[in-house]
């Protein structure tokens, strides 16, 4: 088990209510893998520096999480799958 | 002809160091701004004084952040 960081941009159309839920839902996998989901903030809409897929603003989050490293790569795998999704990143902190 | 008289430049310490930090967060945006030209570019190490430990995660943090849109690759404002 180890400790990741992910920063997720999603996209600025989205309601901002039902971005909580949805992350949420994505973030089963990691609980049913016996890993743990830590603290998940929402920075909401902040402007990009630049465009990304013709868009100036998306909503920003991150997770912080300890878990597989199978188990992230999948729930990677699965953030960049949906169209929601414009960029994820996924990170060690302790990890120099 | 006088001689200009030469300059001793002043030994920069770096801030890291100083204050003790160990991890660059690429998240601390107001951070990294410092780090960066009006252009967007890195600045070098000569200009922020950062040790070659503390310049390399300030790189890497800048870059990271450039990634996720935090911070320009390039900005036009001129």
């Amino acid at each position: 088990m180890r400790h990741y960081e992910i920063m997720i941009i999603l996209d600025s159309n989205l309601e901002e209510r039902t971005v909580q839920p949805s992350l949420e839902g994505f973030l089963k996998v990691v609980t049913t893998d016996g890993g743990k989901v830590g603290k998940l903030d929402i920075w909401g809409k902040r402007r990009l520096s630049y465009p990304i897929d013709k868009k100036p603003e998306g909503i920003y989050a991150v997770v912080d999480l300890t878990a597989n490293p199978g188990t992230v790569q999948e729930l990677d795998r699965q953030l960049n799958l949906n169209e929601g999704v414009l960029r994820t990143k996924v990170l060690r902190p302790e990890h120099r | 002809m006088a001689k200009p008289p030469i300059r001793k430049p002043k030994k920069k310490v770096c801030v890291f160091c100083q204050e003790r930090i160990g991890y660059v967060d690429y998240k601390d945006t107001g951070l990294l701004r410092k780090y960066i030209s009006d252009r967007g570019k890195i600045r070098a190490r000569r200009v922020t004084g950062n040790c070659t430990r503390h310049q390399r995660d300030v790189a890497t943090a800048i870059k990271n952040a450039r990634e996720m849109a935090l911070l320009p690759y390039t900005s036009t404002a001129r």
